[in-house]
């Protein structure tokens, strides 16, 4: 059975039923219903079969897993958020959220398992279109401003794509002829050999910029920042990292067209320095933005930016190993980066509400005194962001370091200087956050959800280092068919 | 076969030229006006390619293309402009005749990137391709020499415009009604989303006035 058609289907239906009607608690409790069901449909999937337009291969499965995971419990943290903040939106404009939240899942998840270009292009579109209206939901004048510049960096980062999509259609005329093959991954890679590579290379460069965007790498990346601190806090920070993974997996998926192509004497430019140089680019700015940030939230983001571009340097490394180390390296930070924001949003809404413009580090310091749990449970989160052992995200990036070294040793300097101050950067925070002297405040229960953060970092420690073997199998059958 | 090729690159070449032109406009709605015509012109190129390749979806796509795009965007366009009162505002971030040079040589980019690399390609989509590269350049370029969020949303329009005579000009591509449905659903959220921010401010100058009759009535 084709359970990847329910699994995109499903949050489509649920987004129109939670549009329409509902008072905002009913609303949260069945987006957390659906999400729950979603997340069951994208574990079925690896079991079901696909074919045609949506045909799903073991790694999208891998992906659609996480992500029904991580809107799983985004949704169950957010039926704490809606009854805390009820009185500050319409109950109209909640239905809409909840019914963008679903829509945010479908599109991700449709883009992740469509098996043509053209669809995931489609799901990049309409995953913009409900983050931008996501971001701006609160219309507080900072908030319009930030969804003003992720709608033009977005529209014009789509619109690039769909340049480059064409133009892979175009290079993929003499190998498979017109129609929807070659518009499909599987007949595309099967015959890169064949393509015209000079083509091929401009729609890459297309795609990369388009995309790239989508994924926020600098020099597109001006949009992250502020929607994650703009929006409410499940939907555009939990959320959005979901469909940067979406942009990461095609920018992988045509560096592999280009690469078959290139080592099979076409004439297509190797992918490598494209992805270096923003893989490095994005790094470095990360590492020098980190300084001087007042907003947790935009904190944060900038540490997305980060990792995106740590994933793109994997990949432009290139081969097996550096593959499996950069695909490794989104589930982790995927992983990691939602509990974090769960965290965040426990810590905010100790000091009162949850709402943005609450996640200033001086609002939230000396957490520890407001309620121990959240506070070492945040502490936990962002130390292991920071990639030092025994954080889980030390494994993808020994991984990717070793590869670097062993296939391109220069680039392995400033790959490692970047790395360092991130996480100098990174940690630095965590003192003042948990220790400092706060005003005195009586401590606060942690809240029911507090645990899911905990079961993050539970998952992100067992994939790290102790990774199940059919994971072990299912990651490095695919870092080997799209190195 | 000839006269399919001279008239698909004669109607490129003026969706080029209004595109080109826009660049060099001072008022609004010259550059509405522009992008009329050349959304005009594309609904025609559109509806000339679904008859030259035999394609019902193209021809879907001509009369969607000329529905929305040449009536229905710029009519909407025209309303914002007259109701929040930017008949004469249009401020460039760049002298005119810089930006004009510097969209020459992006036409010239384009075509130095296009034509060597689709040598085994149609002569028909190479060329189209070459225009169509140009026009998505010269939005881009519209969008960064203009202050203005209205002027900004006319030329990620034209470069809509781009894709879509890119799209009509592929051989057999399916999808193309279906694309550029989806453009133009982002197309419609940025009108409105320019219509809320206008909003915001004509909110704003409200409140101003709220304070003239607040000091109005110390007196």
């Amino acid at each position: 059975m084709n359970f990847a058609l329910f699994a995109i289907g499903l949050p489509f239906v649920a987004a129109a039923l939670l549009g329409l009607a509902g008072t905002p608690r009913q609303g949260a409790i069945g987006n957390a219903v659906a999400s729950l069901a979603l997340f069951g449909l994208t574990l079925a999937v690896f079991w079901g079969h696909s074919a045609g337009l949506v045909a799903v291969d073991p790694l999208a499965a891998l992906f659609g897993t996480v992500s029904g995971f991580v809107g799983l419990t985004a949704a169950l943290v957010n039926i704490g958020y809606v009854s805390a903040d009820t009185a500050r939106m319409p109950a109209q404009r909640w239905r809409l959220y909840h019914a963008l939240f679903q829509i945010v899942l479908g599109t991700t998840l449709l883009g992740l398992y469509a098996d043509n270009v053209g669809l995931l292009w489609a799901a990049m579109e309409g995953g913009t279109i409900a983050m931008t209206l996501g971001v701006s939901l609160y219309r507080t004048p900072t908030g319009l401003e930030a969804a003003w510049k992720y709608f033009i960096l977005g529209g014009v980062g789509i619109g690039l794509a769909l340049f480059g999509t064409m133009l892979v259609y175009l290079a993929a005329q003499p190998a498979l002829g017109p129609g929807f093959a070659a518009m499909s991954f599987t007949a595309l890679s099967a015959h890169a050999a064949h393509m015209d590579g000079a083509l091929l290379t401009l729609a890459f460069v297309f795609i990369l910029f388009g995309y790239g965007t989508k994924a926020a790498l600098v020099p597109l990346h001006g949009w992250l920042p502020d929607a994650y601190a703009e929006g409410p806090a499940p939907l555009t920070t939990a959320l959005s990292g979901l469909l940067i993974n979406v942009a990461l997996l095609a920018i992988l998926r045509f560096r592999h067209l280009m690469q078959a192509n290139a080592a099979a004497g076409g004439s297509a430019m190797p992918p490598g320095p494209f992805l270096l140089s923003l893989g490095l680019a994005s790094l470095f700015l990360a590492a020098f933005s980190f300084s001087r940030r007042r907003d947790a939230r935009r904190f944060f983001g900038f540490s997305s930016i980060e990792q995106s571009g740590i994933s793109a340097f994997a990949f432009g490394i290139g081969g097996p190993v550096a593959i499996f180390g950069g695909l490794l390296h989104m589930v982790l930070h995927t992983l990691l980066k939602s509990g974090l924001f769960l965290a965040l949003i426990r810590a905010a809404s100790l000091r009162g509400s949850a709402s943005p413009g609450n996640y200033g580090f001086s609002h939230l310091r000396g957490l520890l005194q407001a309620n121990k749990k959240v506070g070492w449970l945040l502490g936990a989160c962002i130390f292991a962001l920071t990639g030092l052992p025994p954080s889980g995200l030390f494994a993808s990036e020994f991984i990717i370091i070793s590869q670097t070294i062993k296939k391109n040793p220069y680039m392995s300097l400033p790959l490692g200087l970047g790395l360092l101050l991130c996480a100098v950067a990174i940690s630095r925070n965590i003192g003042p956050l948990l220790f400092a002297p706060a005003s005195y405040e009586k401590p606060k229960p942690a809240g029911r959800d507090a645990w899911l953060v905990g079961l993050h970092l539970v998952l992100v420690f067992v994939v790290a280092f102790a990774m199940p073997g059919p994971l072990v199998n299912l990651l490095s059958h695919a870092a080997e068919t799209l190195q | 076969m000839s006269l399919t090729f001279s008239l698909a690159h004669l109607m490129g070449g003026i969706i080029l030229l209004c595109a080109f032109l826009q660049l060099s406009q001072r008022r609004l709605a010259a550059m509405i006006t522009l992008y009329q015509l050349e959304a005009l012109i594309l609904s025609v190129a559109a509806l000339w390619q679904g008859y030259a390749q035999h394609e019902m979806a193209l021809y879907l796509t001509g009369l969607i293309t000329f529905a929305l795009k040449a009536v229905l965007l710029p009519w909407g366009l025209r309303e914002i402009v007259l109701r929040f009162n930017m008949v004469r505002a249009v401020e460039t971030a760049m002298p005119m005749a810089l930006s004009m040079i510097l969209g020459l040589a992006l036409i010239g980019v384009a075509v130095l990137v296009v034509l060597p690399t689709t040598m085994r390609s149609i002569s028909l989509t190479r060329e189209d391709l070459a225009i169509a590269l140009s026009v998505v350049l010269l939005g881009l370029l519209l969008m960064i020499v203009r202050r203005n969020a209205l002027a900004q949303i006319i030329g990620f329009l034209s470069m809509e415009n781009g894709l879509v005579l890119a799209a009509v000009g592929m051989p057999g591509m399916p999808f193309v009604a279906e694309f550029s449905v989806a453009l133009l659903v982002l197309l419609a959220f940025l009108v409105v989303g320019v219509f809320l921010l206008r909003i915001r401010e004509h909110f704003d100058t409200l409140d101003l006035s709220g304070l003239e009759e607040i000091e109005r009535r110390g007196r």
